[in-house]
């Protein structure tokens, strides 16, 4: 996986926040379709071959974020000014949500292992000795890998003194927990969209950005621009990706002209005494382990690759549905858009009518740039009593959501957790028909880190817990990071 | 002798902080230990650079001894610092 903010992720965020200016200044279809160029001017030193493709790749980012399917739905011969025509009249969240440019993918070669010069042609020779298919001969006192018989272990790199076994990946093939990702028969990148279950590995790790995700963006700066009544529904990952508080964060939304801002640790709380009850009664029928339900890219790998943990998944909603619920009943006639850092909580939302829109912490921090909200120097937003579900903030968090069920059960509930999702736990977890962990509740999180990692996020983890800690963001970088335990 | 300590300031206006700035702040893991002994580095408000519409000035900034630099990545900063230092 890439670092949250690399060049490609940099440069989205500006694409959208120069869209986003254009469309509040009502000269979008006027200068979309030279935006790319102003983007990328002509004296730029281009990261691509060329700043006419890297043009070509603003482009198709533009699209992305109007919610075209590149896949699909890629017109040359149509002017961006249309596709943005036609993106403002479009109502719902499109599906599905990942979508590939072809264009810019590299067509990375196969996965292989190669030895290099610096193979010595040692006496000992631990490669040919540890390979389990024989694929390594020697060829003029140096190892050769044979293609044909290598099954990709990756023992000859483990053991070389040398180093000289270097290991080649295809970096979006390689994050797919779910192996909905490879290369068609061009060799540019293809997802299988009945296998995907949306984590967004793949759009964070490929190093070209050829994989998109299809943005909401400009429908919820529309509800903005006209003014209807619209809440704010935020993921509790929230605080700590924008530098002020989170009362501050708050105060941002209702500048950018959210009629409410509800926070999603209060649905957190409904999910966590759901599941504190339901794991007690699992525990008196001696029924076996029980997980939690709240990842949507979870709830996604289940129904879709690992059925024998259907029933094992609690019955409670998550946190984003019972928030709805809740906002719909106060609020009917408003519309509610959720915002966190999943890309998979976008199909999760497609389920649950009352929910308009979702857009993740990059797109929100677009919307903040475009309209000149600096968080930092905002009078902060009065704080409401959050006493009852101030700790599922840490639903964000790696074990946040089980100490969450913990501190609501009065039974001693066995924890275990998954932090992240890839094949190698896939494969785990499809062992747990056979063998069942012996714990009462298993916390699931698709991503490293917790949702505070999730592909729509601002800020590197390290710098976000710090700010979630309390830290003021002038000082933040000579704190050092604390204890291992964060609400 | 006593050498002079640099003043840095990283812009964490929202600007800055969303594009880059926040990851200006880990200095003290990327930054190399004897350039961090002779800086005095904070965040600061925002210091007004990303205003302008000239494509020059993009954001994260960071003021070094008094002087304002755009674009300033990780690299860019280490960079920065070991010319202010040796200056």
């Amino acid at each position: 996986m890439l670092e949250i903010n690399n060049q490609y992720t940099l440069m989205k965020r500006r694409i959208d926040a120069e869209v986003l200016k254009a469309y509040f200044a009502d000269t979008l279809e006027a200068v979309v379709d030279t935006l790319p160029i102003h983007i990328i001017p002509r004296e730029r030193d281009p990261n691509r071959c060329c700043v006419y493709k890297e043009r070509a790749m603003v482009r198709y980012r533009i699209m992305a974020l109007l919610g075209v399917d590149i896949d699909r739905d890629d017109d040359e011969y149509k002017p961006l000014a249309r596709y943005v025509g036609e993106a403002l009249s479009a109502e719902v969240q499109p599906l599905p949500t990942l979508t590939t440019i072809t264009p810019g993918c590299s067509g990375c070669p196969d996965e292989q292992y190669r030895i290099t010069d610096s193979c010595r042609g040692c006496f000992a020779r631990p490669c040919l000795a540890n390979c389990p298919k024989d694929a390594i001969v020697f060829t003029n006192g140096r190892a050769r890998i044979v293609e044909e018989r290598c099954i990709k272990c990756g023992k000859c790199l483990d053991v070389c003194p040398f180093h000289a076994v270097i290991h080649v990946p295809v970096p979006c093939e390689a994050s797919c927990p779910v192996g909905a990702v490879h290369k068609n028969d061009e060799g540019f990148v293809e997802i299988d969209h009945e296998a995907c279950i949306d984590c967004g590995h793949c759009a964070q790790s490929c190093p070209f950005g050829a994989i998109a995700e299809r943005s909401s963006l400009i429908h919820v700066a529309r509800m903005l621009k006209e003014k209807v009544p619209v809440v704010a529904m935020v993921a509790p990952a929230i605080e700590g990706q924008f530098p002020g508080s989170l009362a501050q964060i708050k105060a941002g939304l209702v500048a950018l002209g959210f009629t409410k801002v509800v926070e999603v640790a209060e649905g957190a709380h409904v999910t966590a005494l759901h599941e504190a009850r339901e794991v007690a009664e699992r525990m008196e029928a001696h029924a076996g382990f029980m997980t939690t339900s709240c990842c949507p890219a979870y709830m996604e790998l289940v129904d879709r690759h690992i059925p024998s943990l259907s029933a094992r998944r609690s019955t409670a909603l998550s946190p984003m549905a019972y928030t709805a619920r809740q906002c719909h009943d106060q609020m009917p006639d408003a519309k509610l858009v959720f915002i966190g850092p999943c890309i998979a909580k976008k199909v999760e939302a497609r389920k649950i009518p009352s929910i308009s829109m979702v857009i993740t912490f990059a797109e929100l921090a677009a919307l903040f740039v475009a309209r000149d909200i600096d968080i930092k120097e905002i009078a902060a937003q009065e704080a409401s009593d959050s006493s009852l579900y101030a700790d599922c903030r840490g639903f964000a968090c790696p074990q946040g959501v089980s100490q969450s069920v913990l501190r609501r059960s009065d039974k001693p509930v066995q924890t275990m957790n998954i932090n992240g999702v890839d094949k190698k736990t896939v494969r785990l977890m499809r062992s747990w028909e056979k063998r069942p962990p012996e714990v009462d509740l298993v916390e699931v999180m698709c991503c490293e880190g917790g949702c505070m990692a999730g592909p729509g996020v601002v800020v590197n983890p390290k710098i976000a817990m710090r700010l979630r800690q309390g830290a003021d963001v002038a000082r933040v970088g000579t704190i050092p990071l604390g204890g291992k335990k964060h609400v | 002798m006593e050498q002079k300590r640099i003043s840095v300031k990283i812009c964490v206006g929202t600007a800055c902080f969303v594009q880059g700035g926040a990851d200006l702040l880990l200095y003290e893991d990327f930054l190399d230990p004897e350039l961090l002994g002779l800086c005095d580095i904070e965040g600061t408000s925002c210091l007004g650079g990303c205003k302008t519409d000239d494509p020059k000035w993009k954001a994260p900034l960071v003021e070094i001894a008094g002087v304002l630099y755009p674009n300033v990545t990780k690299q860019r900063l280490a960079e920065l610092l070991r010319e202010a230092v040796d200056a």
